[in-house]
């Protein structure tokens, strides 16, 4: 496959050509299938109204990734960035060079960063950014020691997983949208979804959580220099060869990666040849932005995602994490949206179970009131097919502001 | 006629041809006079009865207008599929071009037929249906080419072997606890199954636009039963039978055709509503029926009695597979694949069904909690839980049901009767005590 | 509160006979019991007369006529009707207040309602449409016993056990009668064993109503103190039985239209 021989740049540039033509051509398609297939069924409105601000808000974090103020890696910088205006000072008690951590997977590598990945984060800032100082780039510097980012990194996501829970997930987390579009695919085959048993179902659940331990703990062990004083793993001091390439442990396998740098690449806004100068075919050898692996996982999760609705979003790492955050008892009474059902309303029918995308049971299974549980994605789906007014409702702050209606009388 | 009235009779006693015409001839005077009696009794209990009931008086007779179309159907080529039970999943019926027909008989007379067969502790519907069969009574049941039999309760199963003498029959294995993984995927494949069966038999592919049509038609009409069941919610716009009448009728009429009648009583009766013109006195008893089902035309004794007591009784809902069950539910289906639209529809029917012949631990739930909603939502006064002699899955379930509603504080009145007209004086004291005691409860 | 005098009446149209009883002010004035026959209507219209003519009140002053019982189609002149249930009801609470749950067995039905405070009727059961639960089951077993009916009560009392028969219908119960009398069982035993098996059905069926204290007995089989006997060992407790339990239902009727004539009055 590829090597990083910098001589042959002709070769790169063919291939960020068609990358480039791949991806543009495939994001027109998308956007004229979702309108196609909303003039054609207008009834399921809440679905379309779901696309519509998963599109929206993929742009605006697209955008924010784009137009960074480093310009990296394209030459020369392109400017003033949203992030300046909104966190460029000290808004949020400390500096946020790497943008505002949001719960979705809206990567760090590509480019300039109003939002971020909040997984990145918490990686780079056990290791390998504990102390204040330098980041991998030269003008990103910190003022602040690793635990004062954390903790605002922490902070910020606890209380917008307890606000607003996974809601980031079903309407606003990009590879979300990108899930939705793999399913969207499989439709126009007219090919039926595959189901996972339930037991995997839970299953997979608990791995969840168990890849997000491996990930935290893999992140102190690598950072155990900064932190102990002493090194666990060699290499792992600044500029050694782990450091350099698996600093971020999750992200070496994270499917989002390779997705975000090949859209951005395709749309113009990164340098392909800096991008592929900078990737190793090597399975074991890391680059800079995307490694074999991450590329072998976005397509399995890619096949994954055509066969099961919302494949990744039943292991995903950080929808884990808030639900860890939204599922608690301190939180959960907090917790602003919420899925209420009302048990006499329902004739137990069985369509909400059917027709959730991660194949979440409790709507069905549970008695009535709070139904809602870590692994739902908050997509309203049952909601809006359940064929019995009231029985289901999203309720913000206790008040139900979409509720199941009849949905036969909106269909005449 | 299909291979299977070559095969020697298991059950049916062969019967002179003279005799089957003669008893026939009778019953069929009697039913016809009776349908005729029932709808003038409907007419003179309310005053201002929906001018758009016309059209479902007529359709109501079973030898009438229904029954000519259906002949002039077949003899395009069309075939006729009826059903026993409302597990039948209709839609495949619609998507293979074909006429589905419930075939389950009301006829009281036809029961002491099936006395001759199987003995009288049998619910009478069961004996009914096997009496009017053999004096070829029904003729919707005659114009089958074949029949549904979904085996749900013990008289379903028994009935369709009995039936087999006569009729190709289909019978479809029912699962008795619906809430396991295993129970919805032997009953889903039943339903593909009963899918290719139609496909041979009508030699019409049932296509993914085909079901879906069939689907959305059937959404349509429970679109229009859900408008007539909101208009029922408020003050009594439309006498009980009426509105049973008119839900019945779907089980033989053409639906398309249907859904748009009732989509005009809908509107007429939107029209009485702003005029504040009710079809009787406000506090009337607003009573719920649950238990077997009540079948037209000759079991429409009990409506009668409470529609036309003193103290007056309305109905305003029921619980009833002849009544509200049969098209409360829509198939939901959220991604139009043949496979999805299959699976909706086998879930439409299992799991949605509120049939007192599933079991489970909480003890049938899905029925009572559906029967609590509906008496919050149509103001219920009181209810009348209705058996025939011989339902043991209703009879047994009442207990259960009695408690439930007791703690809401609901009087339930338990009623059990026959396929037989000379209760109805027993029955008259009962429902009136029932009736009074309700406007009792609603004076003071 | 009303000025004229208050004069009402209630017509129980029973299986088997017609009570009448008037009621001045709300006290009863007069009663009146006949045989119902082959014209009810007639029987009724005779024994409203009779106790009319007792209480030497003119027909013309009655306010308000109510019918109860099985045959109230065929009740003469009636103003207005209540079922038998409602009438117990109101009766058996006027009559014992402190009355919950009342057991009516009458010729040819068996009733049991449950009411509150006020007579209001909360809940009833009726028997199965067999009058094995009421009283035409003593007069058929009296026959075959060749006693009289009033012998009945008196005799069994004097039994020393119990020998169970079969009390679901009225003619399997008599071959089983005449088994006990072909095994020499002795009268009293036999006459026992028959009040012991309608108690038996009596109070199977009140069970399904739910038992409230205080249970109250009425109908023309109160006054048989055999199968109140009978009554008290199987429900376990002590029934209470008014004064003239057979004229509770006319009492009911006649309460009600008291009232009804009242509320038209004020």
């Amino acid at each position: 496959m590829l090597t990083c021989i910098q001589g042959e740049t002709k070769m790169y540039e063919t291939l960020a050509e068609i990358l480039r033509g791949t991806v543009t051509i495939g994001l027109v398609l998308a956007g004229l299938l979702a309108i196609l297939i909303w003039i054609k069924d207008k009834s399921t409105r809440i679905s379309y109204l779901r696309v519509f601000v998963q599109v929206v808000f993929t742009v605006l974090i697209f955008i924010g990734l784009v137009i960074g103020p480093f310009g990296l890696p394209q030459v020369p910088p392109v400017g003033n960035a949203p992030r300046d205006v909104l966190i460029g000072g000290s808004g949020f008690l400390t500096r946020v060079p790497d943008g505002i951590s949001i719960p979705v997977l809206a990567c760090y590598y590509p480019s300039g960063r109003t939002v971020t990945c909040a997984l990145w984060q918490i990686q780079a800032y056990i290791f390998p950014f504990w102390d204040p100082g330098a980041g991998f780039t030269f003008d990103v510097s910190y003022i602040n020691t690793g635990v004062q980012r954390l903790a605002v990194v922490f902070s910020v996501i606890i209380v917008m997983s307890i606000v607003l829970g996974r809601f980031f997930c079903g309407w606003i987390c990009p590879f979300g949208l990108y899930m939705d579009l793999m399913t969207r695919l499989r439709k126009i085959f007219k090919k039926r979804y595959l189901k996972l048993s339930d037991r995997t179902n839970t299953g997979l659940r608990q791995l969840r959580y168990i890849i997000i331990a491996v990930v935290l703990i893999l992140s102190v062990i690598l950072g155990s220099e900064a932190i102990f004083g002493t090194q666990l793993v060699q290499g792992t001091e600044r500029g050694g060869y782990v450091y350099s390439y698996f600093s971020a442990p999750y992200c070496q396998v994270c499917p989002m990666r390779p997705l975000c740098v090949l859209v951005l690449t395709g749309i113009g806004s990164m340098d392909a040849e800096y991008v592929l100068s900078t990737t190793t075919g090597a399975f074991y050898e890391a680059g800079y932005y995307l490694t074999s692996l991450n590329l072998i996982i976005l397509g399995l999760v890619t096949f994954g995602a055509l066969a099961f609705r919302r494949f990744w979003c039943r292991i995903c790492p950080l929808g884990a994490l808030i639900g860890l955050f939204n599922r608690f008892p301190p939180f959960k009474w907090f917790s602003a949206i919420r899925l209420n059902k009302v048990e006499e309303k329902c004739t137990k029918c069985g369509i909400c179970k059917r027709v959730c995308p991660p194949q979440i049971i409790e709507v069905y299974e549970e008695k009535g009131g709070d139904v809602t549980t870590s692994a739902c994605i908050l997509c309203l789906r049952c909601v809006e097919m359940c064929p019995y007014e009231d029985c289901l409702s999203l309720d913000l702050a206790g008040k139900p502001v979409f509720k199941s209606r009849d949905w036969l009388k909106e269909a005449d | 006629m299909t291979k299977k009235s070559i095969r020697e009779k298991m059950y049916v006693p062969e019967i002179p041809q003279k005799e089957i015409e003669k008893l026939r001839n009778s019953i069929k005077l009697s039913s016809k006079k009776a349908i005729a009696d029932h709808i003038q009794r409907m007419k003179k209990t309310s005053a201002n009865r929906p001018k758009t009931m016309k059209y479902f008086d007529e359709i109501a007779d079973l030898f009438g207008q229904r029954e000519k179309e259906l002949r002039a159907a077949k003899e395009e080529g069309k075939k006729v599929i009826g059903y026993l039970c409302t597990f039948a999943p209709i839609e495949l019926i619609l998507a293979a071009d074909a006429i589905p027909v419930r075939v389950s008989s009301g006829w009281y007379d036809a029961s002491k037929l099936g006395d001759r067969i199987v003995p009288v502790e049998v619910c009478p519907i069961i004996r009914s249906t096997i009496g009017a069969k053999m004096i070829d009574l029904s003729p919707y049941m005659e114009l089958s080419d074949a029949i549904i039999s979904p085996l749900t309760c013990d008289g379903m199963t028994k009935l369709s072997e009995i039936l087999s003498d006569y009729k190709q029959i289909w019978t479809m294995s029912f699962p008795r606890v619906k809430d396991t993984p295993s129970s919805l995927s032997s009953w889903t494949e039943e339903v593909k199954n009963m899918k290719e069966r139609i496909e041979e038999f009508t030699g019409n592919k049932i296509t993914g636009k085909k079901l879906r049509s069939a689907i959305e038609l059937m959404q349509r009409a429970t679109g229009a039963f859900r408008r007539l069941q909101d208009l029922r919610k408020g003050p009594p716009v439309i006498m009980g039978r009426d509105a049973m009448l008119v839900t019945q009728t779907s089980t033989w009429d053409d639906i398309k055709r249907w859904t748009e009648k009732t989509e005009a009583l809908c509107d007429e009766l939107e029209k009485k509503v702003r005029e504040k013109s009710w079809a009787c006195p406000q506090d009337t008893s607003r009573i719920l029926i649950t238990g077997t089902p009540m079948i037209w035309p000759d079991n429409w004794k009990l409506p009668a009695l409470i529609e036309e007591a003193s103290p007056q009784g309305v109905i305003v809902a029921d619980e009833l597979c002849s009544g509200d069950r049969l098209l409360n539910d829509p198939v939901g289906v959220d991604e139009w694949t043949m496979d999805d639209m299959l699976t909706a529809i086998s879930e439409r029917y299992l799991m949605a069904s509120t049939c007192p012949c599933f079991t489970s631990e909480d003890g049938n739930e899905d029925r009572i909690n559906w029967l609590l909603t509906k008496i919050k939502d149509f103001k219920i006064n009181g209810v009348i839980y209705y058996v025939v002699r011989g339902c043991m899955l209703y009879a047994m379930e009442y207990t259960r049901v009695k408690r439930a509603l007791e703690s809401m504080d609901i009087p339930i009145y338990y009623l059990d009767t026959e396929y037989t007209r000379e209760d109805v004086g027993q029955l008259k004291t009962r429902v009136e005590a029932f009736l009074e005691m309700l406007s009792a409860r609603i004076d003071f | 509160m009303t000025v004229s005098t208050l004069i009402t009446a209630g017509i129980d149209m029973g299986t088997q006979s017609v009570k009448v009883v008037i009621l001045k002010e709300g006290k009863i004035i007069s009663r009146n019991q006949a045989f119902s026959g082959f014209n009810p209507k007639e029987t009724a219209e005779k024994a409203l007369t009779d106790a009319l003519e007792n209480a030497n009140v003119p027909r013309t002053t009655i306010n308000h006529i109510t019918a109860t019982g099985s045959g109230v189609e065929m009740a003469p002149n009636s103003d207005s009707t209540i079922s038998m249930m409602g009438a117990d009801a109101k009766a058996g609470v006027y009559l014992i207040p402190s009355a919950r749950t009342i057991i009516d067995v009458g010729a040819e039905e068996a009733r049991g309602v449950k009411c509150d405070s006020k007579g209001r009727m909360l809940n009833f059961v009726v028997n199965e449409r067999c009058a094995a639960g009421a009283g035409a089951f003593i007069e058929a077993m009296a026959r075959a016993l060749e006693v009289e009916l009033d012998e009945m009560g008196p005799l069994s009392l004097k039994a020393e056990r119990a020998s169970p028969i079969n009390a679901s219908c009225v003619i399997f119960g008599e071959s089983d009668v005449v088994s006990l009398i072909h095994r020499q069982e002795s009268k009293p035993e036999i006459a026992r064993a028959i009040f012991d098996a309608m108690a038996d059905r009596v109070s199977s069926m009140v069970h399904r109503l739910g038992i409230s204290p205080d249970v109250v007995l009425i109908g023309g089989v109160a006054k048989d103190v055999g199968f109140v006997a009978s009554l008290n060992r199987t429900l376990g407790l002590e029934v209470l039985v008014p004064e003239n339990p057979e004229y509770t239902g006319a009492l009911g009727a006649a309460l009600v239209a008291n009232k009804r004539a009242g509320d038209t009055k004020n």
